[in-house]
């Protein structure tokens, strides 16, 4: 061994030791491990629930059904439940909210924030070991719609993230530092992107916003490693592929087609499938240009997960006009449907329907109104919708629909659907657009009559659509949905109550005032040190609860 | 040299952004408001009177404002307001422009032609038949709006016919309600807020007050306003005149449409 090898390996001691106390020193969680924490893989995601001390994905687990089997929490005790802590995210997003669902690993939360703000907060205690900001141009365009974020994806020692000037970032989990980052469209064309990526084996699956804009969709698959894409969907097909047919025979208009994916989706491993739902044509409210049924729109749409090719899509809404994108989280369950085993996807739909598709072929297998709209109230044998009502007898849902993307949740064994509905009341007047780079392209306006709106929680019986209850709420509300196993429904509401109700009755049974409307975000739970958690972000704020120790 | 004549330019640019330069041109108005429907009404709605779920305000009042110039809608349509949903928008100055002409064209008004009334006796007529529910500089009731600067926001035959018919048109802030308590006590007032547990009001006392809607026997959405009829009997054409010609001495500030 020469003397500069030694030096070196001296050296390189020193600089272990001392990195290793500095790592100690901010590892301050009482049992957290990170530093040598390989971090959650594929198959930790897999078993999802199975593990209720973390929460490793948007959902919760791969099948969207937002149902934890935690049962600390019952409805007999849960009048008990507690804030524990509150985050102050210090930035705000005015007229919106604050979306995200944090993801949960060895007792340290990720949680993303309005404005590409990301943090890595203690769970216990609910202070932060690491903030991001993200510096976004300023001429940033508005294809989110809101400068808003729904969470992580995480895998290993890494998170991903999609960002307002649509990019997909990876960090370092440790430490917020940037791994790699790629852009994932041009944002000055009117791309951006807001939702958690969907981490798989090998993958980081990603969907893009900017409906609004004369831009065209898609599904992205990368490698987590690099960032290399794997492959490309695009939900408006190019002229001549299957689906173009249902379009003019124009590239051009196919090109700003929209078609957004802006919203999570879910994946069943056993079939290798992802379910993706798909936004509204462009221009929103002006169909004359884009006659036909304009494929892949206002779609559910199942991908091979290796290869992005589709294997089947249902479109819920044909040649929308009103803007009733199909951004939802598709839930996934096996229940018994007329005697028969049958592998389903769920869907509340904004066109006020809710639906229930066999997830392996596609089939139809039911559709039913879930709030008042005259807009149409059955699905033929066609499987499309039996339209009564384009407008002209009356107003239909607003452009934000009879639901939206906040999440439901699934109950199995009651077998209900639990979703936020919206009534109200909207004329649509269809313009002809001009299109100009950068500049959204509604194509109309929208008079939207505000004395007539209201919202509703309500639980709907998968197997016939029926409503076995509702909870009423003075205003239209976008808060979302999750149960955990003990019976309870977590829920929030526009006015800003983070409430629990009885699954079984409907009966309100607790509800704390969190200051701002909860919007966009479902809550999630997890098991900590033995203390049950429930955690919603609202306004500026992420608040975790829990019963007294 | 150069630097004094930089510095010039800058200050002339400055001034330059101050002043709408289409203000003059009737055309700006109009393509105004193609650009204000194609990138505004979303959130502002197509009516530009606002949606209340989104925050987004109602733009047809904004020039009642104090500080409200036209550089300012300027500025804030260009540089959007941080934190949140409204964007900072790339168009080119002159579409700026033409928007900020567009809101002006539709901005609500108010009362522009000097209503012929005698102004003391209005005060007086105010007094009288007002101002327990109604507020003028800071003295009044609050049941109802503040009218301090009613006449530049609202036109007169709206003014009238809020007196004749006060249950036409309600203010959102200003709905009428009635309930009543487990103890049986009967409760009008106009509600300022609620949610599914709770009801915020002024009751008819002018008490702020606020109730679990689960302890209450009944609650019901009014239709007829707190506000009585004020018929031709009660105040004639002249005493109507003379209150809104005392409202318009009152009022801060014309606004400069």
């Amino acid at each position: 061994m020469g003397n500069k090898l030694f030096w070196k390996l001296i050296f390189s001691a020193l600089c272990l030791s001392l990195s290793s106390y500095l790592l100690g020193q901010s590892s301050s969680a009482p049992s957290s491990n990170i530093a040598n924490s390989v971090g959650p893989g594929y198959e930790d995601i897999l078993r999802g629930f199975d593990d209720p001390s973390r929460w490793l994905t948007f959902s919760g687990d791969y099948s969207g059904t937002r149902h934890s089997p935690l049962q600390q929490i019952t409805p007999k005790n849960v009048d008990q439940l507690r804030p524990v802590w509150t985050f102050q995210t210090g930035t705000t997003t005015r007229g919106r909210g604050f979306e995200t669902s944090p993801l949960m690993d060895d007792g340290i939360l990720y949680v993303t924030g309005s404005n590409n703000f990301a943090w890595a907060i203690d769970a216990r205690t609910g202070r932060s070991f690491w903030q991001h900001r993200r510096d976004l141009p300023t001429d940033l365009t508005y294809g989110a719609s809101a400068p808003v974020n729904r969470g992580f994806g995480m895998l290993g020692n890494q998170l991903f993230m999609v960002t307002l000037d649509a990019h997909l970032v990876s960090f370092d989990r440790r430490t917020g530092d940037v791994l790699w980052e790629i852009q994932l469209a041009d944002y000055k064309t009117g791309y951006s992107a807001t939702l958690a990526p969907l981490v798989l084996d090998d993958k980081v699956i990603i969907g893009i916003s900017g409906g609004e804009y004369a831009t065209r969709g898609f599904i992205d698959a990368y490698d987590p490693a690099t960032g290399e894409q794997i492959w490309r969907f695009h939900t408006i097909p190019a002229l001549g592929d299957p689906g173009s047919e249902t379009w003019p025979p124009d590239p051009e208009v196919l090109s700003r087609g929209g078609g957004g994916t802006w919203m999570n989706g879910s994946y069943d491993p056993a079939l290798n499938l992802i379910y993706w739902g798909v936004g509204n044509p462009n221009p929103d409210y002006f169909g004359d240009t884009r006659l036909g049924d304009n494929l892949y729109s206002n779609s559910l749409v199942a991908l091979d997960a290796d290869t992005g090719e589709l294997k089947w899509h249902y479109q819920f809404t044909p040649h929308d006009l009103n803007d009733w994108d199909s951004n939802h989280m598709p839930v996934l369950a096996d229940i018994e449907w007329n005697g028969q085993e049958r592998k389903v996807v769920m869907v509340g739909n904004r066109n006020g329907f809710f639906y229930v598709l066999d997830r392996v072929s596609g089939e139809l297998l039911l559709g039913k109104p879930f709030t008042a709209t005259t807009w149409a109230r059955e699905i033929g044998a066609d499987g499309r919708p039996i339209v009564l009502n384009d407008g002209s007898k009356g107003c239909l849902p607003d452009p934000w629909g009879s639901t939206n993307f906040m999440p439901p949740s699934f109950y199995p064994g009651l077998d209900l659907f639990i979703l936020t509905a919206r009534e109200t009341c909207a004329t649509f007047v269809p313009e002809e657009p001009r299109y100009v780079t950068g500049q959204s392209s509604f194509g109309g306006v929208v008079f939207i009559d505000g004395e007539q709106g209201s919202g509703a929680l309500r639980a709907l019986d998968v197997h016939t659509g029926e409503l076995r209850w509702e909870f009423t709420y003075p205003s239209p509300t976008f808060g979302g949905v999750m149960t955990t196993a003990a019976g309870l429904v977590f829920a929030g509401d526009h006015e800003g109550n983070f409430m629990a109700f009885d699954v079984e009755s409907g009966e309100n049974l607790w509800h704390y005032q969190t200051g701002s409307r909860i919007w966009g975000a479902a809550a999630t739970t997890y098991l900590l040190d033995g203390r049950q958690y429930v955690l919603i972000p609202s306004g500026t704020t992420l608040t975790a609860f829990a019963l007294p120790d | 040299m150069i630097a004094a004549t930089a510095f010039f330019f800058l200050i002339s640019l400055a001034q330059a952004q101050v002043v709408n330069p289409l203000a003059s041109d009737p055309r700006a108005a109009q393509a105004g408001g193609v650009i204000f429907r194609a990138q505004c009404a979303t959130c502002h709605g197509a009516d530009a009177k606002g949606i209340d779920s989104i925050e987004a305000p109602d733009l047809t009042l904004i020039w009642s404002r104090q500080t409200t110039t036209d550089a300012s809608i300027f500025k804030t349509i260009k540089e959007g307001i941080a934190g949140s949903i409204m964007p900072p928008h790339q168009n080119p100055d002159p579409e700026i422009w033409m928007t900020v002409s567009y809101l002006k064209s539709i901005a609500i008004s108010g009362t522009n032609e000097t209503v012929v009334g005698n102004v003391g006796r209005g005060r007086s007529l105010f007094v009288e038949n007002c101002s327990s529910c109604h507020r003028v500089d800071g003295v009044g009731g609050s049941l109802g709006p503040d009218l301090s600067s009613i006449t530049g926001r609202r036109s007169l035959a709206s003014l009238v016919n809020s007196l004749r018919e006060p249950s036409s048109a309600i203010g959102r802030r200003f709905k009428p309600v009635s309930l009543t308590t487990a103890t049986n006590e009967r409760v009008q007032g106009t509600i300022k807020s609620e949610d599914a547990f709770s009801v915020q009001l002024m009751d008819s006392e002018q008490v702020l007050r606020a109730f679990n809607k689960i302890e209450l026997i009944q609650f019901t959405r009014e239709i007829d306003s707190l506000m009585p009829v004020f018929s031709e009997a009660a105040l004639t054409e002249t005493d109507v005149n003379d209150i809104l010609s005392y409202l318009q001495s009152r009022r801060g500030r014309r606004p400069s449409i």
